[in-house]
């Protein structure tokens, strides 16, 4: 069906492909590399026959284990699948499952056009991978998630079957399917190929960096820009811990003797960033800002954006291991939940660093340590469940963009009841009634009330490293 | 809890959810179809045999929770639109649910699935969704999503529910994502569509029978200098356009660049209100003369044309809906998932479901 050179079955390989940017490992049985929907759907088709998972995966960069085998499967990887189509007049673009987010922006610029879905990992991440995640970034404050973004798919479901979802008209008639696959993270079936809206490029752009001596006055700015009437393009804050890794690596010129810095971004015409520009220095100042420094050009602007995207990266440059959280609150809830996450690291005696969407109430706390020790490692994955409970304690979310995969399934039963789970249960029975698609992921086993007969998987030991 | 008596279907208007849960528990149990009515504008969706049963949302409606700085809003189904957004306003924030709502409800503005004329900029009314509770056809309590602006935490039940008619549970309550109103605003009226290119992202373009008006909003520097670059006549303010009304009522739905072909090929008397950039035309008449033809060009078009409102007893031949959309089969897997007995407004979606 394939052919030799697609498909790999070294252990090597097979190591790789079993794992993804979290700190999980998975087993493969074989990893394929179909370049059409017609080859997905028999590569759907074979592992059904003989009753192996199907993982897809883009580019593994997902940080919840959602692209790991957990016990054996077929790791289907989308990398092939990688043709661009735009249509300038309607602004949509059909693209592969397994494009890379920022060569579609790239591609969409000569027309005016961006995908404006941008998570930090956007120069490897896959648009197959933002579709399964329901992917965000820094700018779907004004924008919205992936999801706003699909207009229509072409999917592989159970038995091989091929369906064109949604289109680039408004409300298809009859239940919105290609909505529930946006963020299903591949349990539903395989996005071999998305139509996603682009926007136009904004005819200007203004960046500001605001320093504060104290967290609450970045915050504070935050919502009383809003309540301005403002929905600002990206609204980021780093603490002083963040930033100082960051500076120290990159040399971005950020202030480090300061409680925390709040990166704020305005896009439009001309004569709107300048004002909503002023409005946020005037917000930030009265709020304790000590300085309001502006992006002069392009240079200056990517490097404010390098500094805040390679937030990770640079703790990476400090410490052999980091553990990212992805939670989220009410917006009004970010700084007694922040000094929550403090308390809780400093109660286990672990270094975290703070990064996070500010306007959308997304924090990102990232642990520092040592995977090697185990001990270390124990404390982290404790720690982290104890903020996810502090958030949701709070009227908080389990994941506000990175997915549930496996590494929070099982907490999923402290946000939802068990007839809530048992209906999410349905939705993915109605979907996959043989349990092929990436099982064992999103929803605890046992979610279904009543038995349904499909192939149950325990993680096997040892998942957690 | 009331029933009325008298001829035609009982009337209920559960005033709790527990109640809810009980109508729909034994409607399900005595097979009994049920017809569910937030404001009763949207009625004429689909083929809906008699219903055994109306289900009035009135008791369930209020404001739950609000907290401005949240930028979020929780309310029951019942609540009227118009009702949440002028509460919303005191605080200048809206939900983007549809302009000129009449008595419409939230729960049915989201289980009909129409938006707000600003959907072109702000998108649809499935953007607004962030939680939903819900009870099934089986009379299960359950909620999807969170209150909060972000979340990927399991299946985004809180979307699928936008434009389900019902189909998996007659929603409770919801939790909606708000937008702050800018301070300034002007509707400006231009003679050529050409010159709302002018302004890269307008609030609105809408076109009602051949008068085209854009609509602004932003700081005041903002709103000034697009309504100078605009040129037209601007007056301060939104003054919506209302939809279309007849006999006849349809909703065209075409890509965004072929809404103005679409405007052209309308029949002869059809009253029409285009919602440039988003692709959705609103348009009535006093029959369904010509309908065939415009569907069958829409369709080719990949859009769709739905009869949203026909007279009782009118026999134009026609589906509301059109084509059967793809995926049926999963659409009635999913939907005996929430509703066995499928007894919440059977018949309104397409294909039969």
């Amino acid at each position: 069906m394939l052919s030799v050179d697609r498909v790999l079955e070294e252990p090597v390989e097979l190591y790789l492909y079993s794992r993804d940017a979290s700190l999980m490992q998975g087993q493969a049985t074989c990893v394929v590399f179909p370049h059409t929907t017609a080859e997905v759907a028999e590569v759907v088709r074979v592992a059904e026959r003989h009753s192996v998972p199907i993982v897809a995966r883009g580019a593994g960069t997902g940080l919840a284990a959602g692209a790991i085998p957990v016990d054996g499967g077929i790791v289907l990887s989308t990398t092939a699948m990688n043709q661009i189509e735009i249509d300038v007049e309607n602004r949509t673009a059909w693209v592969g499952a397994g494009v890379i987010n920022l060569d579609l922006s790239n591609e969409a610029e000569p027309f005016g056009l961006v995908f404006a879905p941008d998570p930090s990992s956007q120069s490897a991440c896959t648009i197959g991978g933002n579709v399964a995640n329901n992917s965000g970034g820094a700018h779907c404050l004004a924008e919205g998630a992936t999801t706003s973004h699909v207009l229509g798919m072409e999917v592989v479901l159970a038995g091989g079957e091929i369906l064109i979802l949604g289109g680039q008209a408004p409300d298809m008639p009859g239940l919105d399917l290609k909505g529930l696959m946006v963020g299903s993270e591949g349990t539903l079936g395989v996005v071999t190929r998305a139509l996603v809206r682009l926007l136009p490029i904004e005819a200007d752009v203004r960046t500001l960096l605001l320093d504060f001596e104290e967290l609450e006055g970045a915050t504070r700015t935050v919502s009383e820009v809003i309540a301005s009437g403002l929905v600002p393009a990206a609204l980021e804050i780093m603490d002083q811990k963040m930033t100082t890794a960051v500076e120290n690596w990159l040399k971005a010129g950020l202030p480090c003797d300061c409680a925390a810095i709040l990166l704020a971004e305005v896009v439009g015409e001309p004569e709107a960033v300048e004002a909503e520009a002023a409005l946020i220095s005037r917000i930030g100042l009265a709020n304790g800002a000590r300085e309001v420094k502006v992006a002069r050009d392009e240079a200056e602007r990517a490097i404010l954006w390098k500094g805040r995207k390679s937030a990770f990266g640079a703790v990476a440059q400090v410490s052999p291991n980091y553990y990212l959280h992805d939670t989220v609150v009410p917006r009004s809830r970010l700084v007694e939940t922040m000094e929550e996450v403090q308390a809780i690291a400093d109660r286990y005696g672990l270094d975290v660093y703070n990064v996070f969407h500010a306007g959308d109430g997304n924090l990102h706390p990232l642990m520092a340590f040592d995977a090697s020790d185990p001990v270390m490692l124990d404390k982290v994955h404790k720690a982290g469940e104890e903020m996810v409970a502090a958030c949701l304690s709070r009227g908080g979310a389990l994941s506000g963009e990175h997915g549930i995969g496996l590494e929070k399934r099982d907490m999923m039963r402290a946000d939802f009841t068990e007839l809530d789970l048992d209906a999410q249960a349905r939705l993915k029975e109605a979907f996959d009634p043989g349990g092929i698609f990436n099982p064992a992921k999103v929803l605890p086993e046992g979610s279904r009330c009543f038995d349904f007969g499909g192939v149950r998987r325990e993680i096997p030991d040892g998942a957690w490293v | 809890m009331t029933a009325a008596a008298g001829g035609g279907p009982e009337r209920v208007a559960p005033s709790s959810v527990e109640d809810l849960v009980t109508v729909l528990a034994s409607a399900t149990e005595e097979q009994r179809v049920v017809n569910v009515v937030g404001g009763g504008t949207r009625q004429g969706y689909g083929s809906p045999p008699p219903p055994d049963l109306v289900l009035e949302m009135s008791g369930l409606a209020g404001i739950e929770e609000w907290d401005p700085d949240d930028l979020t809003v929780t309310v029951g189904a019942g609540t009227e639109v118009a009702e949440l957004e002028a509460e919303l306003a005191e605080r200048s924030q809206t939900a983007v649910l549809p302009e000129i709502p009449g008595r419409s409800t939230v729960g049915g503005v989201i289980s009909v699935g129409v938006s707000s004329l600003r959907r072109a900029r702000l998108l649809g009314t499935r953007e607004r969704m962030l939680e939903v509770r819900l009870v099934t056809g089986d009379g299960r309590v359950i909620r999807g999503g969170g209150r909060v602006v972000k979340n990927v935490s399991g299946y985004d039940l809180p979307r699928l529910v936008v434009g389900a008619f019902g189909s998996l549970g007659v929603i409770t309550s919801v939790c909606l994502k708000l937008w702050p109103v800018p301070p300034a605003s002007a509707t400006v009226t231009i003679d050529d569509i050409g010159a709302s290119e002018r302004v890269r992202r307008p609030l609105a373009v809408l076109e009602r029978n051949g008068v085209t008006e854009v609509f602004l909003w932003g700081t005041p520097e903002e709103v000034s200098a697009s309504g100078g670059r605009l040129g037209g006549v601007a007056v301060e303010g939104h003054h919506w356009p209302a939809d279309p009304e007849g006999p006849f009522q349809w909703s065209v739905r075409v890509p965004p660049a072929s809404t103005s072909a679409a405007v052209g090929r309308l029949p002869a008397g059809w009253d029409y209100l285009a919602i440039h950039g988003a692709g959705e035309i609103r348009a009535a008449s006093a029959d369904s003369q010509g309908a065939d033809e415009l569907r069958s060009w829409v369709e080719t078009s990949g859009g769709a044309l739905v009869e949203t409102q026909a007279p009782d007893g009118a026999l134009d031949g026609l589906d509301p809906w059109g084509s059967p959309p793809p995926g049926l089969e999963i659409q009635r897997r999913l939907i005996s998932q929430f509703d066995p007995g499928r007894v919440i407004n059977p018949g309104r979606l397409p294909g039969g479901l």
